[in-house]
């Protein structure tokens, strides 16, 4: 259908080629970025390659980060008191228009990019850990309590078992975001990476390599989040019993 | 079915308890602020033989209430009991403690966890890895307990995949695999239809003669517990105060001819005189 619209509108020339290439100049640029024969390379792989490890490696950080502060938020009222308030605004502040700052204090290499997808993902997987905490039923928790379970055993071997599926809803979304953010990062001092082929085609007008740049991202996020939900339905059967 | 819990020797039976209410009576303040609301009013209570002791009163007369009371459950914020005392083997109980183990109408079986993981659920507590500190005992166990309420065969179903007779077979296994010396049982088959309801009460007979602890058992159905209980404490309602208390001398299991017979529909007739003196709201339920 989007072909459909796509092919109709830039074929009868209702917008210039400049603004929207063909669906047939695209495939003509996808296949030359992903392999150039004169050089002997795979412009595309190798962005792709870049992109991803920058988003893996924020990954890990948003994971090992976020989690345990959801968790420790969801757990307790005392530290979601006094977290929150650091933590909530964050939710629908522009991260983007922080940008500027990132690269004043981390300058302009890899670690202003992590950090900055860091931030980006970090600030919704907090808050979702411990939404996910506390929609667990308090019953399971008093249950546990009952059988002799301390306040710490309650948390760690009943609440946060039971709020896992949903604490994996929120990493999913995490990665989702990083991957909208990833162009972002990478159009500053664009050297490699998806962002980089975008930015580049765009100063030069190639706009059927700009599409080829976002579709790649578009798949790659798609893939991310097809591969992620299904792990998740393996690791969590009970969930949806 | 005997030798399915006590299957060693040592611990086949709990040792005895004693617990004892001594002029319980618990107060809340009413939302509005005007004074209070008596809720339970001097009760008092021995109870020390192995056996089942059913507390019966009408829906809201507080049953709950005593046997948080007895389980050591104490409500946040507000005094519990406002006055009197529970003792257990002459040991005030004035919070937490484990001789007792409870068990609620509502189950809370972990989704995530199979049934035998649900079973042996306690045993990843510090509190009972310590009681119990042989994990080859606490193994067997747990295997024993399934079997005996006959769900050896679904140890690694999910409780969704269960009914709810079945989950409240669960419940009961996940606390008498402990050897509670007090058992504690909300309502436990409130919530189940007839047939399964009747079933759960001969299995807890059956349980209780494997294991005979103190159970005391709080329902609002006099037929439930004239059919199993071996003592029946009547609760009147707001303020609940002890309107009866006697014992019944039917062997089990009790014969639907007992039931009724007269000595059993006399005894019925006796529990609904002594709650309508008492007046008050509250309903206690028939079911024969």
């Amino acid at each position: 259908m989007v072909l459909l619209v796509w092919s109709v509108t830039s074929g009868l020339g209702l917008v210039g080629e400049a603004k929207l290439p063909t669906p047939w100049a695209t495939a003509r640029a996808f296949l030359r970025l992903a392999w150039d024969p004169e050089r002997g390379e795979s412009l595309l792989l190798t962005a792709t390659m870049w992109s991803t490890g920058r988003v893996a490696a924020a990954f890990v950080l948003v994971v090992s980060v976020g989690i345990p502060i959801g968790v420790l938020m969801g757990a307790s009222s005392l530290v979601n008191g006094l977290l929150s308030p650091l933590v909530d605004p964050f939710r629908s502040a522009p991260v983007v228009a922080l940008l500027p700052i990132f690269v004043m204090w981390l300058g302009i290499g890899e670690g202003m990019k992590v950090a900055f997808l860091f931030t980006g993902a970090v600030v919704y997987l907090i808050p979702l850990t411990r939404d996910a905490m506390q929609a667990v039923p308090r019953a399971y928790w008093e249950g546990a309590r009952d059988l002799g379970a301390t306040p710490f055993e309650a948390v760690l071997h009943t609440v946060l078992p039971l709020a896992k599926p949903r604490i994996a809803d929120g990493v999913i979304v995490s990665t989702s975001i990083m991957w909208t953010y990833i162009t972002v990062a990478e159009y500053v001092n664009a050297k490699e990476g998806l962002g980089q082929v975008i930015q580049n085609a765009r100063r030069f007008s190639a706009m059927d390599q700009v599409f080829v740049g976002i579709f790649v991202i578009i798949a790659l996020a798609l893939l991310t989040h097809f591969i992620m939900t299904t792990l998740k339905r393996r690791l969590y059967p009970w969930e949806t019993d | 079915m005997t030798d399915a819990v006590g299957d060693q020797p040592a611990a086949s039976t709990p040792s005895d308890v004693r617990l004892t209410l001594e002029e319980i009576v618990q107060e809340y303040p009413h939302a509005d602020g005007s004074g209070v609301l008596r809720v339970l009013d001097g009760i008092s209570l021995d109870l020390h033989k192995p056996a089942i002791n059913m507390l019966l009163g009408p829906s809201g007369c507080g049953k709950s209430t005593l046997m948080r009371m007895m389980g050591g459950v104490r409500a946040a914020g507000i005094k519990v009991p406002t006055s009197g005392r529970i003792w257990i083997d002459g040991q005030p109980c004035d919070g937490a403690h484990d001789d007792a183990v409870m068990v609620f109408q509502a189950y809370t079986n972990r989704p995530d966890l199979s049934v035998r993981e649900n079973v042996a659920f306690p045993f990843e507590l510090e509190l009972w890895k310590r009681r119990v500190p042989d994990a080859h005992e606490r193994e067997q166990r747990v295997d024993a307990m399934l079997a005996a309420v006959g769900l050896a065969d679904k140890a690694h179903h999910r409780p969704a995949q269960l009914s709810g007779g079945q989950n409240q077979r669960v419940a009961l296994a996940r606390a008498l695999v402990l050897r509670p010396r007090i058992l504690l049982l909300d309502e436990p088959f409130g919530a189940l239809d007839a047939q399964t309801r009747t079933e759960m009460q001969q299995l807890l007979v059956e349980l209780w003669r494997a294991w005979p602890c103190l159970i005391v058992f709080v329902t609002h159905d006099v037929t439930e517990a004239l059919l199993i209980g071996d003592r029946v404490i009547v609760l009147s309602t707001q303020p609940a105060r002890v309107a009866d208390d006697f014992t019944v001398s039917e062997p089990r299991p009790r014969s639907v001819a007992w039931q009724r017979s007269t000595e059993a529909s006399q005894i019925e007739e006796r529990i609904l005189t002594k709650l309508h003196e008492r007046g008050g709201a509250g309903q206690v339920r028939v079911t024969v």
